[in-house]
């Protein structure tokens, strides 16, 4: 009984010695073996022993194995379960290392800011339309009022395919294109691509981009094309932005009116400026009320429906907002231009 | 158009500081671009517009500032030291197209002394960008710019016969002008001419012979009105645009033209001349004023505003026009000869309302009664598409639609260009009839500047002549790369593009726009190397091209890395109806794979391996994948070989193994009879 007894002293020393030296899950396995295995286990071949004994002896002997093996299996469990999550995992030796980036391609900064131009009247209910850019003199100046051989035909330099196509100069065919088709009420705008015969400079190239606004209906009046422009106008550049209307002249508007916005890089203070030269003020568009003349080029009547218009430079505007200080950035596609503009 | 301060106080009596004027003009819309000071003048720099030839003189810019501020304009005299004879004694003027000219007034001074100018008038010309020349043609000067109607004087000695004929010019007929320049005239052109030659051409510039001289001392003075369409096509024709042509081609006022006699005759007279009695003035169809109805319920209407009658009364009567009451706050109004834009109501609105201020009238939102959505999808469907490539990594380029016609032909591509009649320069003279040319000059622009890699893509048309007579530009998109694809990192060595960039990004966009039936078709093209380019078909039908770029184009642009490009059609690819989307339920019941590698012919591709997969027909298939292509010495010559994953899966329950054993023995043996495959 007393060997016994020994033994069961000397396999808890044992187990507490080895799990005390276990690194691994491996190694609990293999003490788990060794201990508890079926057939060889050191406490499967006491119980094995300890069934030789008389009933006297098997009560004290038999609580002190049951409660080595339910030890044993306890601390088997425990240290398991400590070994188990970190073990499988390899560790990471610089976490400050770059992670792996993705390149996602860069919109040009024209499409980028016609898509804002957009997104804010389509907030307030515009739709886009578009039309060709090859047009017809009709089209092009006709329609819009502008009479053959009047100089008004000056300020849009025009370059010709022959004697009756063009390349249109400003997106406003499209207006006339769109009222033929469609009664009022009509509101919407017509972003797009638009030539001059300008010899490049800084500020002027012969292609550029406009984006046109058209409302048409009952009871328009110059409040609302101020109240629409200047809302217009302070979503793109800020609600503090200043600005202020003028009279101008323009042959498919009457009254017509230009928009200044107080220059944003100088505010006024610098008489040097190259932005607004001094002044304080940058034009940025030209609107106008329908003229009535275009409403009977396109059958409708003037007199139970008026409207407004507008014409903005889309490569002007962006430059000033973005200060660029080149228009022939807009086209060179230098990478190193175009690819700032996936930051924004 | 120049403005000097001083000029203006002898038509107005201004006390304002300049600041206070150019705001002033500025409200009115006579927008002063800047302001300089000369001496103890200032001068304002003016925007004027095609419409307001009444602004091109200091008469004009004085009346809408002594309108504005509630002044009276100043009347002047212009008194005469006659001549016992009369002017039609001396001078004999015949106007043989009235068409061409309205109106025609001359005066003859007799005994000027020329010479230099005196200062005062020296100043006001200078001020206003003019060279003094000597104190007549200084005259006429003065008061073009003073009233905006240009005079000439000619030498009277040089008139021959005393004869002053407005005829259209002869064949042949020549003029020696006062630039010195010999042009020769058409017979659209209106001259004036005397008993045998012409003398000037009309409204646009003087001719030399009859020009004034240090020796003349009889001047004849011109004062007329010409056709503005008339004199804009002569100047248009001979290239020469002058302070004159300006103003008669914008509608000068032929009321002025006998003002503007008497003034100049009135300076010469301090120059000793001595004035023909009685003004020839020969207006055979005087103009009958123009009256147009103004509604104040119309000035409110257009816009939004409650302007009192008073004000619109006060504002158009100071700007000379007459208003008579024709019914309550209805009023016919005179338009004054002078005002060529004012012709019908919403002209006189835009009166009322530049004096009544832009800036004092409300704002209020633009109501919406109605809304709508856009009717065709296409844009939504072209920034989609841009997109899937921002995401490949290709940045957005955008370049002229004019092109260079010697590059152009460079590239075949069989379009009529669209040759422009007068082009900015030969480098910009044709049409774009492909984008691939343009985005070839971006890669050679940024290889130039650095630039490693150039994966470019850019959105835009392309014109043509599709048929004589008839025009068409289409949508395409080209797509661009070359160079490295990314650089080298911690983590991955540095990566060429290839081909398959190209082609992944080509089959993305159809996949994320839902055209999923898309298949290629090995091309022939110019763009590309022999063999190295594919047609892509949507549908079956042809939508672009893809390949790699042929090497003597690239080498004419200088490039030497292998450059893969694609252009679609988006009219054809986005006229195309998308597949519509509809919802599959998620799987519940696990599926099952399994991998079969064979060989086949090498004359066989993998388009048509999977072709030929699509068309099994085997229960419970659900998917397959390629995942490997493999030709080599280990391989029997004449073999490829390829390798499959099939995915199996039931909807309702879990399959058996032995299904899908099933399964894998079926498609073995239809693709034994249909690829003929051998299992490696």
């Amino acid at each position: 009984m007393s060997s016994l007894l020994k033994k069961i002293d000397h396999y808890r020393q044992l187990f507490t010695e080895q799990v005390s030296r276990v690194k691994e899950a491996r190694e609990v396995e293999e003490l788990r073996q060794a201990f508890l295995g079926r057939k060889k286990g050191h406490l499967t071949l006491l119980f094995e022993e300890f069934k030789t004994l008389g009933p006297e002896e098997k009560k004290n002997v038999g609580q002190m194995l049951n409660e080595l093996k339910s030890d044993i299996q306890n601390s088997l469990a425990e240290m398991e379960q400590k070994l188990k999550a970190p073990a499988r995992v390899k560790q990471l030796e610089d976490l400050t290392l770059p992670g792996r980036q993705l390149y996602w391609g860069a919109p040009h900064p024209i499409t980028l800011f016609q898509r804002e131009i957009e997104r804010i009247f389509i907030s307030m209910g515009f739709s886009v339309e578009e039309g060709p850019e090859i047009e017809t003199d009709y089209y092009n100046f006709e329609a819009l009022n502008f009479p053959p051989h009047h100089p008004a035909r000056d300020s849009w330099d025009t370059l010709y395919i022959n004697d009756t196509l063009l390349l249109r100069t400003h997106t406003s065919p499209v207006q006339i294109r769109v009222m033929e088709k469609k009664k009022p009420p009509i509101r919407i705008i017509i972003p797009g691509k638009v030539f001059r015969r300008e010899t490049p400079d800084p500020t002027h190239l012969p292609m550029f981009y406009q984006v046109e606004g058209l409302v048409v209906d009952r009871g328009i009046t110059f409040a609302h094309l101020k109240g629409t422009l200047e809302y217009f106008i302070k979503a793109l550049f800020g609600e503090k932005i200043k600005l202020r209307f003028r009279p101008s002249f323009f042959p498919f508007t009457e009254p017509s009116a230009e928009v200044d916005i107080e220059c944003i890089v100088c505010g006024g203070q610098d008489s040097a400026c190259r932005v607004c030269g001094g002044s304080g003020w940058k034009e940025i568009l030209g609107a106008g009320m329908v003229d009535p003349q275009v409403f009977k080029n396109v059958n409708i009547d003037p007199e139970v429906y008026s409207g407004w218009a507008f014409g903005l430079g889309i490569d002007r505007t962006a430059m000033f907002a973005f200060q660029i200080p080149e228009i022939r950035h807009f086209y060179e596609n230098d990478l190193r231009f175009l690819r700032q503009f996936n930051r924004r | 158009m120049k403005i000097s301060y001083s000029w203006l106080k002898e038509f107005v009596n201004l006390n304002l500081s300049p600041q206070e004027l150019a705001s002033s003009l500025n409200q009115i819309g006579l927008m002063v671009e800047s302001i300089t000071a000369a001496g103890e003048d200032t001068v304002f720099e003016i925007e004027t517009y095609a419409n307001r030839p009444d602004t091109l003189g200091h008469l004009g810019v004085a009346r809408e500032i002594a309108t504005l501020l509630d002044l009276n304009l100043k009347t002047r005299n212009w008194p005469l030291k006659e001549l016992p004879q009369t002017t039609a004694e001396m001078v004999d003027i015949n106007i043989l197209d009235p068409q061409l000219c309205p109106r025609y007034c001359g005066l003859v001074v007799k005994g000027v002394k020329v010479g230099p100018s005196p200062d005062w008038l020296k100043k006001r010309l200078e001020a206003v960008g003019l060279r003094p020349i000597n104190n007549v043609v200084d005259v006429s000067n003065y008061v073009c710019f003073s009233l905006g109607q240009p005079i000439h004087t000619f030498d009277l000695s040089k008139l021959k016969g005393g004869k002053i004929k407005i005829r259209k010019a002869r064949k042949g007929e020549t003029i020696r002008t006062l630039e010195g320049e010999t042009v020769e005239l058409d017979p659209e052109m209106l001259v004036i001419a005397d008993e045998s030659t012409p003398v000037a051409i009309a409204g646009v510039i003087g001719g030399e012979e009859s020009g004034i001289t240090e020796s003349t001392s009889d001047v004849f003075i011109e004062s007329a009105n010409f056709n503005p369409v008339s004199i804009r096509q002569t100047a248009k024709k001979l290239g020469l645009s002058t302070d004159a042509s300006y103003r008669f081609e914008r509608g000068a006022d032929p009321n002025a033209a006998p003002a503007a006699a008497v003034m100049a005759a009135s300076l010469l007279c301090e120059f000793g001349g001595r004035v023909s009695k009685g003004l020839l003035d020969v207006y055979p169809a005087p103009r009958k004023p123009r009256t147009v109805t103004l509604r104040l319920r119309r000035v409110n209407e257009l816009l939004g505003l409650e302007i009192e009658p008073e004000f619109v009364v006060k504002i158009l009567t100071g700007l000379g026009l007459k208003l008579k009451e024709q019914g309550p706050q209805v009023w016919t109004v005179e338009i004054p000869s002078f005002r060529v834009d004012l012709e019908r109501e919403a002209d006189l609105v835009e009166e009322v309302a530049r004096f009544y201020g832009y800036d004092r009238i409300p704002s209020a939102i633009t109501p919406v009664k109605s809304f709508e959505l856009p009717a065709d999808r296409k844009r939504d469907r072209v920034w989609r598409l841009k997109e899937v490539l921002f995401h490949h990594g290709f940045d957005e380029v955008i370049n002229f639609s004019f092109t260079d016609p010697e590059k152009e032909q460079l590239w075949q591509t069989g379009c009529q260009p669209i040759r422009l009649q007068n082009p900015i320069s030969a480098k910009l003279s044709i049409l774009r009839t492909s984008l691939l040319p343009g985005l070839v000059e971006n890669a050679v622009w940024n290889f130039n500047r650095e630039a490693e890699g150039v994966h470019i893509f850019e959105v835009g048309n392309i014109y043509y002549w599709e048929q004589e007579e008839t025009h068409r530009e289409n949508l395409n998109l080209g797509i661009l790369t070359t160079g490295l694809r990314s650089g080298r990192t911690w983590k991955e060595t540095e990566k060429q593009t290839d081909f398959y960039v190209l082609k992944g990004a080509v089959e993305d966009i159809c996949n994320y726009l839902g055209y999923e039936n898309f298949s290629f078709e090995p091309v022939e093209h110019p763009f590309f190397e022999p063999g190295q380019g594919l047609r892509i078909l949507v549908k079956n039908e042809p939508v672009g091209l893809l390949g790699l770029l042929n090497g003597n184009l690239a080498r004419s642009y200088d490039l030497e890395r292998p450059v893969y490009c694609a252009e679609i059609d988006l009219n054809e690819l986005l006229r195309k109806q998308p597949r519509t989307f509809s919802f599959q339920p998620v799987p519940r019941f696990p599926g099952t794979s399994r991998d079969l590698s064979f060989l086949v012919e090498d004359s066989l591709n993998y388009q048509q391996i999977q072709q030929q997969l699509q068309k099994l027909n085997i229960p419970y298939l659900e998917n397959f994948l390629i995942y490997d292509r493999f030709q080599g010495k280990a391989l029997p010559p004449g073999k490829v070989s390829f390798s499959v994953r099939f995915y199996f899966r039931h909807s309702a329950r879990t399959l058996q193994t032995e299904e899908v054993d099933r399964a894998m023995q079926e498609i073995i043996s239809q693709l034994k009879s249909t690829l003929k495959i051998q299992l490696r």
